[in-house]
């Protein structure tokens, strides 16, 4: 596939999912690939008489179960979705957090908002109840590092460790951070992806003015549609994507199977607006030519892309221009939005994980409810049912409110 | 309830703490209550029994029981 050997790419040896899609990675993976409706969006009761009163929550999830009180109440629940997920990454790894070297385990999570629902519930105490009713948790529970901070004391992680805030290119810049980490010698373990929880009644009313959001009211489960004709806004979806990246001579001492690389990683700005992506996609473009020359692989041997795809009107038409531009027309292009909602920060790691998947199983997941394709949209859109693909290379891109856009890279293991 | 129950009570429902875990000369700090979760009680106590703990004075060092006595001094005031 490439001409020469590449410089260096990240091994990815685990994976972890939760989202309205599945909890865990198996549940998530035949969900995307096996179902052509979205089962967990509902309507919410604190979104009650917004114009989007829905969102696709992980309502199969207890996490008092898995996580327990004391250890929950030490976090709000975009971090109790990234320690969920965390867990289940470093296990499919085969990693033991008992024995290995803790001061060489990163931890890089993205997230748009972090706490937010925190923020929300101590803003209410404080105009009810005054000042004295405030938890002295705000700062520690809301911070977008929080994530971050929770796996580390989950799992005993000692080594560099950050979040990473680029809006809904959180999680994938996180894990270019991740890979570029591990490429700098600062690790040999990297967990890495995103997280996001915002049942957010203050933040959905915004999201609502903006005109950004689905108001398919009448039928929210089929109101995520990218690149249809007939899309007309995200939905908002919770959950955690993050993957256990290794330095490759790491992961082969150890005998671990390599499940797929992060062969090369691109970021940039438009420098154009606070919520439109540049009109010419040229922000979007600079950050996957870049991965492209990052990873040493030409335009012609990525077979996949698993879009950003958010089902908003501009975001889909763009991105697909762009995709067609620089890889042109023969890689299956995909979103898996429909099935996890706008996952924001998170949407990155998750996506980024379920690339991993469609590396491994040659299976390229359909666009749920993509019923009449865009016809302003260039690109090969899978639909209606999973398509068996041979493919040694894969793209995910990502586009965040504020013009941070990244794009990585990933070949087969 | 009186202060006793309502601290219990906090500590398995909001902290987590096995019920068999607490007695009155357990120190806070073997139930795993550093300072940001001691602060943490003290508004719930607050807001459970409508007082004002500002002026009590704890440590994690100190015990259940003296806080417990904290309570019912600022309850009988």
């Amino acid at each position: 596939m490439t001409a020469r050997q590449k410089p260096f790419s990240a091994a990815v040896t685990g994976l972890g999912l939760v989202s309205a899609a599945g909890v865990g990675t198996k549940a998530t993976w035949h969900s995307v690939t096996h179902e052509v409706t979205p089962t967990n969006v509902s309507q919410q009761a604190e979104l009650a008489d917004l114009p989007c009163d829905f969102m696709y929550t992980a309502a199969d999830l207890d996490t008092t179960a898995l996580l327990g009180v004391a250890t929950q109440r030490l976090m709000d629940r975009f971090s109790q979705l990234a320690v969920i997920a965390a867990r289940e990454a470093v296990a499919d790894a085969g990693l033991d957090p008992l024995s290995w070297d803790s001061s060489r385990v990163a931890v890089v999570i993205g997230s748009a908002h972090g706490g937010l629902p925190f923020y929300d519930q101590q803003s209410a105490a404080m105009a009810g109840h005054g000042a004295r009713r405030v938890s002295p948790k705000l700062a520690p529970l809301t911070v977008i590092n929080s994530a971050a901070s929770s796996v580390c004391m989950d799992l005993g992680a000692h080594g560099p460790s950050l979040g990473v805030a680029t809006a809904c290119s959180s999680g994938t810049v996180a894990v270019g951070t991740a890979h570029q980490l591990l490429r700098a010698g600062a690790c040999d373990i990297a967990i890495t992806g995103g997280a996001e929880s915002v049942l957010s009644r203050l933040l959905i009313a915004s999201a609502c003015q903006m005109k950004a959001v689905s108001t398919r009211r009448e039928d929210p489960t089929a109101a995520c549609r990218p690149f249809d004709v007939e899309r007309d806004g995200f939905v908002v979806g919770e959950g955690a994507g993050l993957l256990v990246l290794e330095r490759p001579e790491h992961a082969r001492a150890r005998q671990a199977p390599i499940r797929a690389r992060i062969a090369g990683y691109g970021s940039s700005s438009d420098a154009y607006a606070a919520v439109a992506p540049d009109p010419e996609g040229r922000g979007i473009e600079r950050a996957l030519r870049t991965a492209l020359a990052d990873a040493d692989v030409r335009p012609g041997d990525v077979g996949h892309v698993n879009a950003h795809g958010t089902s908003t009107v501009l975001n889909d038409r763009i991105e697909a221009e762009v995709l067609r531009r620089v890889l042109g027309e023969h890689p299956l292009v995909t979103s898996t939005k429909a099935m996890t909602g706008h996952t924001l920060g998170a949407a990155g790691g998750i996506e980024t994980a379920l690339t991993v998947l469609a590396l491994e199983q040659q299976l390229v997941p359909p666009t749920a409810n993509l019923t009449v394709p865009d016809p302003r949209i260039p690109v090969e859109v899978v639909r209606d049912a999973a398509r068996p693909a041979a493919f040694d290379c894969a793209v995910k891109t990502s586009l965040g409110f504020g013009g941070h856009n990244a794009a990585l890279v990933l070949t087969r293991g | 309830m009186n202060a006793a129950e309502v601290v219990n009570a906090l500590l398995e429902e909001r902290f987590g703490v096995a019920r068999g875990e607490v007695t009155a000369d357990t120190p806070l700090r073997n139930l795993r209550l550093d300072s940001l979760a001691l602060e943490e009680l003290r508004v719930l106590i607050e807001e459970r029994l409508e007082i004002d703990l500002e002026e009590v004075s704890l440590t994690s060092r100190d015990t259940v029981g003296q806080l417990v006595a904290a309570i019912d001094g600022k309850v009988a005031a």
